[in-house]
């Protein structure tokens, strides 16, 4: 695709705008990131609406268990299996391409967990929005399509006009690949990236009270109304 | 003799109409998945076009997101795939969808033609696509900054006709599929992306290696893209120019036909089978 736009210096083009020749893994960083956030916000979102068609939902509310740790048990089986999936597929590519970096997939990997944290508060929002709209699937598809096209999934944000670099700026996403190429491909350290791991830590902060918040108020009304059992 | 052709034209035509806005009462029924259709069909078209843009040479955007010449083909190549994937995923899944609805019976017994019944499904997935690829040109004129014309129009109205032509051919055929292969979700994705990759539908298939350009060359669908590429960006084509449209014809009514034959051999030997409703 990128010979048939930019010829026989489609590699030196993207070199002149990502800084570095080494396409592969400058993809496989963004798109790895992107189908783990799917799974995180898809699996924390819809688990609530597979219980609701299964007709578990009120068990497992009336059970003496934190809404918190319930949500996130929902979907932590495969949180932890697309995790590990990363890891084997990055690291792979890696030692394939840059053997040189192989140990860098350390650091990349706990920027990844790192930035798992807040993609559980959204999770959590699109928790609520299924107990109260029912039919998540489709939002989550379009939400997953935003954030690949607004965090850079592969290529820099700032390719993106000015106010959209802004909704870029707060999610997480964008830190997270951001960093990671740096890590591999940089060879750059945590240390070196104190203020981005710094914003990530606030947003980890950040979304999940938000997103417990918000769910916790939409299930609240939900008892009232009778929510629960529609599906 | 005449009177008889024209009350012949005119029950296809209430047929047609009736399918149509049977499938368009249908679609309006699920607002979620028509919002989901409208704000993703052009979003993947921008995640995938900035990500193209980074092989761009570098004078023709100054180093920012631009829509120069390979960005049009591109996006004639977004184009191309939300027609195919009508015909795979519109009317080949229709006669699934009703399959998996349990109203296939119903359907089949109607006293109407079959083919007049899909042609509707057709008809309003087309309408729809159109909108969607209307509205995607306009955005990318408000926010590329680029606004996507058509060399020679006529030309290109002809070419995406006979690439409509062979796309219900090839429509009809799937939907024939649908009655034997039930996977029907794996097989239209392997074909999917079998033609995105080998009908040079998002690139040239010169940049393809030499022995896989022989499977394009026999592929229908390689001269129809290329004729409507031609026709919207003057690029230079596979064939002579009359050999090209030649084998475009040519094409599209093979496909045409083949589509209608398949699909009435196949649903008369699933009708000796029982198997039209099975699901």
């Amino acid at each position: 695709m990128g010979n048939a736009v930019g010829g026989a210096n489609a590699a030196s083009y993207f070199a002149t705008r990502t800084g570095t020749t080494n396409i592969v893994i400058y993809e496989i960083l963004g798109s790895a990131v992107w189908m783990t956030s799917w799974v995180v916000i898809e699996d924390v979102g819809a688990g609530i609406r597979d219980e609701q068609i299964k007709g578990t939902l009120e068990q497992n509310f009336l059970a003496p268990v934190n809404r918190f740790t319930l949500l996130v048990g929902l979907s932590l089986t495969d949180i932890v299996i697309t995790s590990a999936l990363f890891l084997v597929v990055v690291g792979i590519s890696v030692a394939i391409v840059i053997p040189s970096s192989f140990l860098t997939i350390v650091p990349a990997f706990l920027t990844l967990l790192l930035g798992l944290i807040p993609l559980f508060g959204i999770g959590f929002l699109f928790a609520g929005f299924v107990v109260r709209f029912k039919e998540p699937y489709i939002f989550i598809q379009i939400v997953n399509l935003l954030f690949a096209t607004l965090t850079g999934t592969y290529y820099p944000v700032t390719f993106l006009p000015y106010w959209v670099q802004f909704l870029s700026g707060v999610l997480p996403q964008t830190y997270v690949i951001d960093d990671m190429r740096r890590i591999v491909i940089a060879n750059q350290t945590l240390v070196n990236l104190y203020g981005s791991i710094f914003i990530l830590l606030t947003l980890a902060l950040a979304y999940p009270l938000i997103g417990y918040a918000v769910f916790r108020k939409i299930e609240k009304r939900a008892a009232v109304t009778g929510e629960f059992s529609k599906y | 003799m005449n009177s008889r052709n024209t009350s012949y034209s005119l029950r296809l035509f209430e047929e047609f109409k009736a399918s149509f806005l049977k499938d368009l009462r249908s679609y309006f029924r699920y607002p979620a998945w028509i919002i989901g259709e409208f704000v993703s069909t052009p979003l993947w078209f921008f995640f995938f076009a900035l990500g193209v843009t980074l092989f761009a040479p570098v004078a023709s955007t100054s180093n920012a997101p631009g829509f120069g010449s390979g960005m049009a083909s591109f996006f004639f190549g977004f184009v191309f795939i939300i027609l195919f994937s009508t015909s795979v995923w519109g009317v080949g899944q229709s006669v699934r969808n009703e399959q998996t609805s349990g109203t296939l019976e119903q359907f089949f017994l109607a006293p109407a033609n079959r083919a007049t019944l899909i042609l509707g499904r057709w008809a309003r997935i087309f309408l729809t696509d159109s909108i969607i690829i209307g509205y995607t040109t306009l955005l990318l004129y408000l926010f590329g900054g680029t606004a996507v014309t058509v060399l020679n129009p006529p030309l290109f109205l002809v070419s995406l006709a006979l690439y409509e032509i062979s796309l219900i051919g090839f429509g009809l055929f799937m939907a024939g599929l649908t009655m034997r292969i039930k996977a029907f979700n794996s097989m239209g994705n392997v074909i999917f992306f079998g033609y995105m990759i080998l009908t040079g539908a998002l690139f040239p298939i010169t940049v393809l290696p030499t022995p896989v350009r022989y499977f394009s060359m026999v592929i229908p669908f390689t001269y129809l893209n290329d004729a409507m590429r031609h026709a919207a960006l003057g690029t230079p084509t596979i064939l002579p120019l009359i050999l090209e449209y030649a084998a475009a014809v040519v094409s599209s009514l093979f496909m045409m036909v083949f589509g209608f034959v398949s699909f009435n051999r196949i649903e008369q030997d699933a009708r000796v089978k029982g198997s039209i409703a099975s699901s």
